[in-house]
């Protein structure tokens, strides 16, 4: 791989805090290398601020190797940059080229508010968990793990599902800002094992309730979240919620 | 003299004993009995589900915005557990032997066997929880083998096993969060403990987005706050794991064990420039197939594909033709900066090894076009097939790999090279888990750990896991059980004034500096340090060149730092200094204990103390126990011994060759 | 979760929507049968017999009710979706991703739905309310005997008029666009998303309700139009 180094303008949003108004702010960054990361190269930006005296730009980020879920920006009008099944902090600087333009935005949704530049809160996702995406299951009340087999595609589709870091770039991505991928996820995951179905009904029901009750909007199926989406969950998910959330609809008694 | 309240007993009898002998709280009680955890990895979720599910009124917390993103969640290769379901010889005996010998003999061999005596109920409870391990086509768990080990005994997730458990965890506890048992503050962080009489009986906590000093009351505080690898400024740790919690402890009195202790892990993508951020593992597995190897001419810079065979040193079947690739991490990763630094090392930045997949990908090709038949096939037919075999196996962490580097690791072998993975080092615990600090716990990664010198691959996420689960709802109890008079200290309490007052001050010391130099430029600095003379391969020289040298830059750093911004406001520059501050006080105490220990064991090598192939040499007879360090003040400690006493596994020499 | 509060959730929106859709679907199959007739060479003997014929029988009538109400719930109940995911978005990007990510009609349905909207009052006002409320000019046919009205002479002196051709076009534009998404849509909403029947659903959602029926429907007025 051939390396080189670039210089871009970066056009960032810059808020205060959730009441501040905010704007764009435009910066100049030098001699970029296209190995660098796009959150390394973030990180010469503020290193570059702080030495002009001016504050940085706060941005989610922790594990850097795409599994924690805690990056999140909307770079040039993509939900975690150009490239399929990436993070934001998988970027690297390879995706672009010198001189280019990049406009980097915070995940935009009425229910993730703005904390800070290109900080949210994605709080909601946890309450929706919180509503019903778990078994209840107390320490110590387990059975033998091999007790229950469970044939292996379920297993794996149940996986395939889990696999979700919780990012938000679903709801980014969404002209709806719907969760609707995220909240399918977990359900389809406990839906498709055993150990989830006394809870089947109830789980759907709670958890749709609560997403609605944060403010994310409906599904148009447009497919834009399973485009954006860092581990490719897929719209199949989503339908299985539906089917899941219809079926309880029409048969649980209470 | 440190008492571990090892119970008596025959060792596969003591935690049966402990349990059955145990103090209780009776369930109306525990509802007025208040704990405090922090952190939310796979320690601190669990532990916080468990005892929100006794009844016990429970504030979780952590740094990040959900406790679903604490560290735990990058693990990858899998989790340990003794079920024997390959039914492959293995048992809880030879669970805790592997471990103890895979730790160089310098763990507690009580704690040990408890871990490896609850490392099964893990699996159960686990999938009780719905976490989608991987199975067989029969519809029962599957199992792949790990290093240091002769069975199949590692349960997993495709290389995401981490995730999976803590998102077990995390929805265990997100449930007790929903029946009130367990309250959450995440953006916060812990930056002070508070003692009353002696006990740990509450935390100065700051609300990361208001900036705001909250006190919080608890009858008692758990620990669970992850490893320190990022003293190193570069590791495979999330960016934001830090000793903050663990030190602010230290500092009130509770020791500090075996703090040198680190694991270097063999397979990590190299550093590629001075922007490097982070490093990111390879996952252990591929050690399996792929041969590692370096050029047998110096500064040898033609391609890979243009070297012949003759001219390559596959230099770990080389030294050790038992193990070959597969020889423990601490070994594999010493081997490799050995050929680096003496020059035959790849890449721009020449700190680098080879891992190579072709053979394996014709070997994997021969066979299957051997099962379909093809006993003719031509060479392209062989590559097609074999990378598709490696493709189904690894294929996630070669896509990993080809992201971050920009090549395509199908058709040149990877670049690897050491990186510092995990630190056994901790807080000095007791059978029960707490501290020299009554009241005080410290469960996971940030204890000192089950793991000796040295940490086998898929054990960290069993013990966080044993310690959250199945240890501290049996432990606590022991010492609530004597509190159950204390009423709620309220935090108007002069010694939470004091706490919040130390840690205001402090933050308005950062803020007043208002230096030149930004927080990561001295945490680049010191972990140069760290790496250069604390890292792979230390000696009496350099530890002493680094302990001046840390001296220096902590007091520069007090002069010199610089954080924009104010101090009631999300500000991430502060948080950073706050830890990088911590940081440089662990890295001079992590030399002090290299220092101390004039022997090589596990993750510690020593240049002194090695046979003549340069292997590892531990000194037993000095050397057989923990050392617990005593915060007395500012760059002075007291090192307390406990002896560790071996019944079961007598001590022998690790050889791989 | 008693029946007001499934219907008032997100998903229970979208069941109704879809069901509703999906009734649309296939009323429009038998609409389009019915109207091609005005394409036939008989003077509108077969057009006037079937309009007759549906202007009477009750069953019929009571269907066509039901028919208005179903288009004012589905227009209602997915306009009120629309407005509410307006407001899960407050601030908008300032760059957006155009088509990379999803297709434009499938961000539309909005609008095409609205045009469709728009062109169903005209064409109802046009022939329904004329039909009904109306007198027309009668022709008899030996076949019926009594004096029926003569919507096909009034559909024939309609289509004259250029704006309300081209407003027809448009509409069936919308309405290609709109049932493109739309009827795959309606199937990912019940939960049927098979990737053994995924293909045959996309197949008829696009070749017959994208293509064949609104290119059957467009033509009637070309056709009419320019004769
Ligand atoms: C890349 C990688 C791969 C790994 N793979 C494996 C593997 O395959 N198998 C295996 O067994 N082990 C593996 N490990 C090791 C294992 O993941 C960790 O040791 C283990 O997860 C640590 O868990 P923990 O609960 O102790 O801490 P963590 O998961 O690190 O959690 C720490 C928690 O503490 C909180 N916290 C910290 N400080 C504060 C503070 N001051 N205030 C408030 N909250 C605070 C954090 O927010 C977080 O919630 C791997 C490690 C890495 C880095
Ligand atoms: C009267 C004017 C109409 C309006 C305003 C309208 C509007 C809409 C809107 C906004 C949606 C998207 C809802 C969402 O996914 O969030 C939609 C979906 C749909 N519409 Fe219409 N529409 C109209 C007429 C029609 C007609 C005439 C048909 C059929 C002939 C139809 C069939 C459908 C179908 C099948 C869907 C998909 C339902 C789903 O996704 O579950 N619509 N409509
Ligand atoms: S579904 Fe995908 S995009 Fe949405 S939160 Fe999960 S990982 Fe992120
Ligand atoms: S920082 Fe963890 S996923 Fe990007």
């Amino acid at each position: 791989m051939e390396h080189y180094n670039m210089g871009l303008t970066l056009k960032v949003w810059r808020q205060k805090n959730k009441d501040d108004q905010g704007r764009f702010e435009t910066y100049q960054v030098k001699d970029i290398s296209s190995e660098m990361s796009f959150l390394e190269m973030f990180d010469v930006l503020n290193e570059n601020l702080i030495n002009e005296g001016k504050e940085p730009i706060a941005f989610d980020h922790d594990c850097r190797e795409g599994i924690c879920g805690m990056c999140s920006m909307h770079i040039n009008g993509r939900a975690h940059g150009p490239w399929a099944g990436t993070t934001t902090c998988q970027l690297h600087m390879r995706a672009f080229k010198d001189g280019d333009t990049v406009t980097v935005e915070p995940w935009r949704a009425a229910a993730f508010p703005v904390v800070k530049d290109l900080t949210v809160d994605r709080g909601a996702f946890d309450r929706i968990i919180e509503a019903g995406g778990y078994i209840s299951v107390n320490t110590g009340n387990a059975v033998d793990a091999n007790a229950i087999p469970i044939a292996k595609d379920k297993a794996d589709a149940a996986f395939a599902a889990a696999a979700c870091i919780g990012c938000g770039a679903c709801v980014a991505a969404c002209k709806n800002s719907s969760a609707m991928l995220f909240v399918s996820a977990k359900v389809s995951q406990l839906a498709q094992l055993p150990q989830g179905e006394p809870e089947r009904a109830t789980r759907a029901l709670n958890m749709v309730a609560q997403m609605d009750k944060e403010g994310f909007g409906s599904c148009t199926n447009t497919g834009a979240c399973e485009a954006e989406c860092p581990k490719e969950i897929s719209l199949t998910n989503i339908a299985r919620l539906n089917r899941e959330f219809i079926r309880a609809g029409f048969t649980y008694e209470k | 003299m440190l008492n571990a309240k090892i119970p008596a007993g025959p060792l596969e009898k003591r935690w049966e004993e402990y349990k059955g002998h145990v103090k209780l709280v009776n369930p109306a009680n525990k509802r007025s009995l208040e704990v405090i955890i922090i952190g939310t990895g796979l320690a601190g979720a669990s532990a916080a589900a468990s005892l929100g599910e006794l009844g016990y009124k429970v504030k979780a917390f952590c740094f990040q915005d959900s406790a679903r993103r604490a560290h735990s969640i990058a693990a990858q290769g899998g989790i340990n557990a003794a079920k024997n379901y390959q039914n492959d010889g293995d048992s809880v005996y030879r669970l805790f032997y592997d471990t103890v010998k895979g730790g160089d003999y310098r763990s507690r061999e009580s704690n040990v066997h408890r871990l490896a005596e609850v490392s099964a109920n893990i699996i159960d409870q686990c999938v009780a929880q719905g976490v989608p391990f991987a199975r067989e086509y029969g519809g029962l768990l599957s199992n792949r083998s790990f290093g240091g080990t002769q069975v199949q005994r590692t349960f997993y997730a495709a290389g995401q096993t981490g995730q999976q458990l803590l998102l077990g965890a995390y929805s265990a506890l997100e449930r007790q969060v929903a029946l009130g048992n367990v309250t959450l503050y995440t953006r916060h962080e812990m930056l002070d403990i508070v003692k009353i009489d002696g006990k740990a009986r509450g935390i100065i906590a700051r609300d990361l987005i208001t900036g705001k000093l909250e006190r919080h009351f608890g009858h008692a505080v758990l620990l669970a706050s992850g490893g320190y690898g990022n003293v190193f400024f570069l590791s495979t740790n999330a960016m934001g794991s830090n000793v903050t919690a663990a030190w602010k402890a230290t500092k009130k009195g509770a020791f500090f064990g075996n703090p040198c202790y680190t694991q270097i892990h063999p397979t990590c993508i190299p550093v590629s420039g001075e922007h490097q951020s982070k490093l990111t593992l390879m996952s252990e597995s591929l050690r399996n197939d792929g041969r590692i190897w370096v050029p047998k001419k110096k500064d040898d810079n033609r391609k890979p594909a243009d070297i012949p065979e003759e001219e390559r040193d596959y230099y770990l079947e080389r030294r050790y033709p038992a193990f070959g690739n597969l020889v423990p991490r601490d070994v594999a990763s010493r081997a490799a900066k050995e050929r680096c630094d003496a020059g035959y090392g790849v890449g721009s930045s020449k700190q680098a090894v080879y891992l190579d997949y072709a053979a394996a990908i014709v070997r994997y090709g021969k066979i299957e076009a051997g099962k379909r038949g093809e006993h003719n096939a031509s060479p392209e037919l062989i590559d097609k097939l074999g990378k598709e075999v490696v493709a189904e196996k690894y294929g996630n962490l070669f896509d990993m790999y080809a992201k971050i580097t920009g090549e395509n690791p199908y058709e040149v072998p990877m670049r690897i090279y050491p990186a510092v993975h995990y630190t056994m080092g901790g807080l000095w615990v007791d059978y029960e888990l707490m501290t020299t600090v009554p009241g005080l716990y410290a469960l996971g990664e940030a204890n000192f750990s089950d793991h000796g010198a040295n940490r086998l691959g898929a054990s960290a996420l069993m013990q966080g896991l044993a310690d959250g689960y199945f240890v501290i709802p049996y432990t606590i109890g022991n010492y609530l059980a004597d509190e159950i008079r204390t009423k709620a200290i309220p935090t108007d309490h002069p010694a939470f004034a004091e706490a919040e007052k130390q840690v205001q001050d402090t933050i308005d010391r950062f803020m007043n500096i208002k230096g030149t130099k930004s927080v990561d430029h001295f945490h680049k600095k010191l972990g140069k340090i760290m790496w250069d003379k604390c890292g792979m391969a230390r000696n009496e020289k350099g530890l002493k060149e680094a302990i001046e040298e840390i001296i220096a830059l902590r007091a520069e750093f007090w002069k010199d730092v610089r954080i924009p911004g104010s101090a009631n406001e999300f500000n991430p520059e502060l948080e950073k200094a706050g830890r990088v501050a911590d940081f440089l006080e662990l890295g001079e105490l992590m030399c002090r204990d290299a220092l101390n220990r004039r022997e090589s064991c596990g993750g510690h090598f020593r240049e002194e103390s090695q046979t003549e192939e340069g292997e590892a040499l531990r000194n037993d007879q000095e050397f057989d126990y923990v050392a617990a360090w005593e915060y007395k003040a500012d760059g002075s400690y007291e090192l307390h011994k406990e002896q560790l006493v071996f019944e079961e596994c007598k001590p022998t020499q690790r050889s791989y060759k | 979760m008693k029946w007001s509060q499934f219907f008032n959730t997100s998903i229970g929106k979208k069941l109704l929507v879809g069901i509703t859709g999906l009734f649309l679907c296939s009323f429009i199959i038998v609409h389009l049968a019915g109207n091609v007739q005005l394409l036939y060479n008989d003077g509108g003997k077969g057009f006037n017999t079937y309009a007759a014929f549906m202007g009477h029988n009750s069953l019929i009538q009571f269907i066509a009710w039901g028919l208005k109400i179903v288009i004012l719930l589905h227009a209602i109940v997915a306009i009120q979706l629309t407005f509410s995911n307006r407001k899960a978005r407050p601030v908008k990007y300032a760059v957006s991703p155009g088509n990379q990510t999803s297709s434009w009609y499938s961000r539309q349905m909005a609008i095409m739905g609205s045009i469709l909207f728009i062109f169903i009052v005209v064409h109802l006002s046009d022939f329904w309310w004329k039909f009904h409320y109306q007198s027309l000019p009668t022709v008899s046919y030996e076949a019926t005997g009594e004096p029926i009205k003569d919507l096909y002479t009034v559909v024939q002196f309609a289509f004259k008029e250029s704006w309300l051709v081209v407003l027809y076009v448009i509409g069936m534009i919308a309405l290609s666009f709109h049932l493109i998404h739309g009827f795959k849509s309606a199937f990912q909403t019940f939960g049927l998303n098979h990737v053994k029947y995924n293909g045959l659903i996309n197949f008829v959602g696009v070749w017959l309700f994208g293509i064949l029926i609104p290119l059957g429907f467009a033509i009637i007025p070309v056709v009419i139009f320019f004769k």
